[in-house]
């Protein structure tokens, strides 16, 4: 894991034990005038320790970021050969924004005729794929999914379809995103992103009023001979067909509809399903929805965990919430849901506070996406 | 886990398509069969200047092709509303004569490379003349390249799911594969799979600095090429299980029998020079679909030196020199992110009329490129098997082998 506050297995460990935050105010780029401040942002990473300079000079952030979190996630195996036809699936929700932005810059100052192909080269949104698979020479299927919220899970639903499938024994699956000015104050100007008090992610809390966006990755190695750490035993995909290209929509069926048929491909009842690793990511709406979906499928019991109050919205926040629940059935504990505090009357169900031990045989992870997609994916400790 | 079951067939009963030779397949086969190219003088980007002046451009005005309300018509893309008219046409297709298909459990997978950009180019321009407080963000709320699927989903309320993918020029292709996967493993039960890409200034500009641009129309595969001609497009297909497209009642125009997927682990731009990735993809495809061999070959094509001769060498290695292959870019050039989409439905509109269509401007053939290339004008020939093959950014390869009904 490439985390905001935490770099490679360990460190993430103790993290997400501390429920210590990884979100901060954001310095690298001005704000003032925006309603929102601050972000889940990578401090202490340093992508030198992974990648080559030569290499290095060549790549975007995102590209770093993934490159490096893929040399964890292989170190992490104790350094388990990988066969050559292993594939790479990546999510990412926006992508190389920052690199377009940077071409448009220099497309300005020097013309469309004089900017720099290398940047060009960096903003297409699979060059942290590229680069993942040319530095581990995977020659399997290379694939970069760009669902919003989603991206992560329909990312490791393709990846996992393709290794039952037959078409690749194993891969490389995660996320990545970047925070940058483009993109923050875009996002701040649709009035999406927390603000007022302290600007805190909190996934259904009674106060939250926006979502805190994040940056880093995190990568996997689904497949392979490495001892497992947990499987992936079903996905589940559906649409809310009320909602609009910009908003969740209303009808939490659809979330139920994706839960149930991960369940149903995992082969197992809703009754076996210990916790549920959410997708709520503080905003009013899209926190609501999922918790009538969770509520009416598995009843207010089941204990949720909201993983995104310590590393924010979209692909990087998406792939170490997922990080989270791998980390949930390999130690059997639960997370504490960093951000939540105050009950919301509308949200009935119980959200975990802090970390405890506890029997987990099957996890589902949600993600609810802006226009209306879901993926939903069931963890289990052994193999279906 | 359900796996995506190969016993299981996949047919196509709808398409649709949008690019430089038509705004339907009525329009796009007549081009074809009457090899007239869609290749032209830029003409979008008013006051730009590129080393290059040659585009496969889709008429500015879209209005008059999108059926949706204008108002929701406003907010979208033009990569938006390219893929929402060719989803449009081929859910038509789709359903007529036959019992409407289940939008409900339809999902809706789409490659694009650009998604909004062309809108993200203006509102970077707008928000440098008047700072970013002024600068109108619902301008860009359709940039990401998730806006396609999302526009199509909308427009059509498909519950099934959407799915995005942005692998550069494989994308479309990718799209596909994946759909019918989905639809093998019963994660839904009926699949809009395609890709789009409009022009803007960031990819027409970067294949300029790259020198990747021929500054005459693209000639594919021939002794002078020089690169490739940007163009701009949509393509969709249906895509259901047989059985379920049998009892619909509904029109099968041809099946989807396999789908391939590699990486060159290579180069962030180049393509290996024997083709390995393009090669381990065509095999793929081909055992998929339990052949070993196709009747003619869609090919990427996309009239760079390094592209043509490492498909070349990828064909000859995977399927031998006799079988007959086409760039279908030298009518619409390279549409990117559409490219997978919009050859698939070229690649089953050959199966439908056993017509393979031509390599337009093949002058004189490459001493690197040795296949017949079916110059100037369409063959008809017998067609079981096609293949369509489709590679992008980062070495990412996809191939698609459709069979005919």
């Amino acid at each position: 894991m490439v985390a905001p506050g935490a770099i490679g297995v360990a460190a993430f460990r103790a993290q997400l034990a501390e429920g210590r935050s990884g979100i901060a105010v954001i310095d690298r780029f001005d704000t003032a005038g925006l309603t929102a401040h601050k972000a889940a942002l990578l401090r202490d990473f340093n992508p030198r320790e992974f990648i080559s300079p030569g290499k290095m000079r060549r790549m975007n952030n995102l590209s770093r970021s993934g490159l490096s979190a893929a040399r964890l996630a292989v170190q992490d195996s104790g350094n388990a050969a990988l066969d050559q036809s292993t594939g790479v699936a990546i999510g990412t929700s926006f992508g190389p924004v920052q690199t377009s932005v940077e071409y448009m810059e220099e497309y300005v100052a020097k013309g469309a005729s004089l900017a720099p192909p290398q940047l060009f080269a960096e903003s297409v949104a699979n060059a942290p794929g590229s680069h993942i698979a040319i530095d581990l020479d995977l020659r399997g299927f290379n694939i970069t999914i760009t669902q919003r919220e989603s991206s992560v899970l329909a990312a490791a639903m393709y990846a996992a379809s393709q290794i039952v499938k037959g078409a690749a024994p194993a891969a490389l699956i995660g996320g990545v995103e970047e925070v940058n000015e483009m993109l923050f104050s875009v996002i701040d100007r649709i009035g999406a992103l927390a603000h007022g008090d302290d600007e805190n992610s909190r996934p259904f809390d009674r106060r939250r009023n926006g979502m805190v966006i994040g940056e880093g990755g995190a990568m996997f190695i689904a497949g392979g001979s490495a001892p497992p750490q947990a499987y992936f035993s079903g996905f589940g995909i559906a649409r809310d067909i009320t909602a609009s290209v910009s908003d969740w929509g209303t009808e939490h069926e659809a979330v139920v509809r994706a839960m149930r048929a991960a369940i149903d491909d995992a082969g197992i009842a809703t009754a076996d399903v210990d916790a549920v690793y959410a997708s709520a990511n503080s905003t009013v709406r899209a926190d609501r929805l999922e918790a009538r979906a969770i509520n009416a499928l598995f009843g207010a019991q089941i204990p949720v965990v909201a993983a995104k109050g310590i590393f924010g919205e979209y692909a990087a926040g998406g792939a170490l919430q997922l990080a989270a629940a791998v980390l949930a059935i390999a130690d059997q504990n639960l997370h504490p849901s960093v951000g939540f505090a105050e009950r919301d009357e509308e949200i009935d169900i119980a959200v975990n506070g802090s970390l405890r031990k506890m029997a987990l045989r099957h996890i589902v992870v949600n993600s609810v996406s802006a226009g209306g997609g879901i993926v939903s994916a069931v963890l289990s400790r052994e193999p279906a | 886990m359900r796996r995506p079951d190969l016993q299981t067939r996949i047919a196509v009963t709808g398409a649709g398509i949008i690019c430089a030779i038509g705004r339907n397949k009525e329009e796009v086969w007549r081009s074809i069969v009457e090899s007239r190219s869609g290749i032209g003088q830029l003409t979008r980007f008013e006051g730009e200047t590129f080393p290059t002046d040659k585009a496969a451009e889709v008429d500015e005005d879209l209005s008059d092709l999108v059926t949706m309300p204008r108002r929701d018509a406003r907010r979208l893309s033009r990569t938006d509303l390219l893929a929402v008219i060719a989803a449009s046409e081929a859910i038509a297709q789709a359903n007529h004569g036959s019992r409407p298909l289940p939008l409900e459990r339809a999902v809706v997978s789409t490659g694009t490379s650009t998604g909004g950009l062309l809108e993200g180019e203006s509102f970077f321009f707008r928000r440098r003349q008047v700072g970013r407080r002024r600068a109108r963000a619902s301008q860009v709320l359709q940039q990401p390249t998730s806006g396609p699927s999302d526009a199509v989903a909308r427009a059509f309320e498909l519950g099934g799911g959407v799915v995005s993918n942005a692998t550069a020029c494989a994308s479309g292709g990718a799209a596909i594969g994946m759909a019918g996967d989905y639809l093998r493993s019963g994660q839904a039960d009926v699949a809009i799979a395609g890709g789009s890409d409009a022009l803007c200034r960031l990819t027409y500009s970067g294949f300029n600095v790259l020198q990747a641009v021929d500054p005459a129309p693209c000639a594919p595969f021939s002794a002078d090429r020089k690169g490739i001609t940007l163009g701009e497009g949509a393509a969709y297909l249906v895509l259901e299980r047989w059985d379920d497209a049998v009892a619909r009642g509904a029109t099968i125009l041809a099946e989807l029998s396999g789908y391939g997927a590699s990486c060159d682990a290579h180069h962030a731009t180049a393509p290996a020079e024997d083709g390995r990735g393009a090669q381990a993809a065509i095999r793929r495809a081909l055992f998929e679909a339990g052949l070993s061999t196709v009747d003619y070959i869609n090919a990427h094509g996309t009239g760079t030196p390094l592209n043509d001769s490492a498909e070349t060498c990828a064909i000859i290695s995977a399927v031998g020199s006799n079988v007959p292959v086409s760039s279908t870019k030298s009518y619409f050039g390279h549409t990117l992110g559409a490219a997978g989409g919009v050859e698939a439905v070229i690649s089953v509109l050959a199966l439908q009329n056993q017509l393979a269509p031509p390599t337009l401007r093949l002058r004189e053939t490459s001493a690197d490129c040795s296949l017949d290339y079916i110059p100037h004008t369409a063959r008809p020939m017998a067609m079981d098997a096609v293949l369509s093959n489709t590679f992008g950014f980062g070495g990412s390869n996809v191939s698609l082998l459709f069979r005919r009904v």
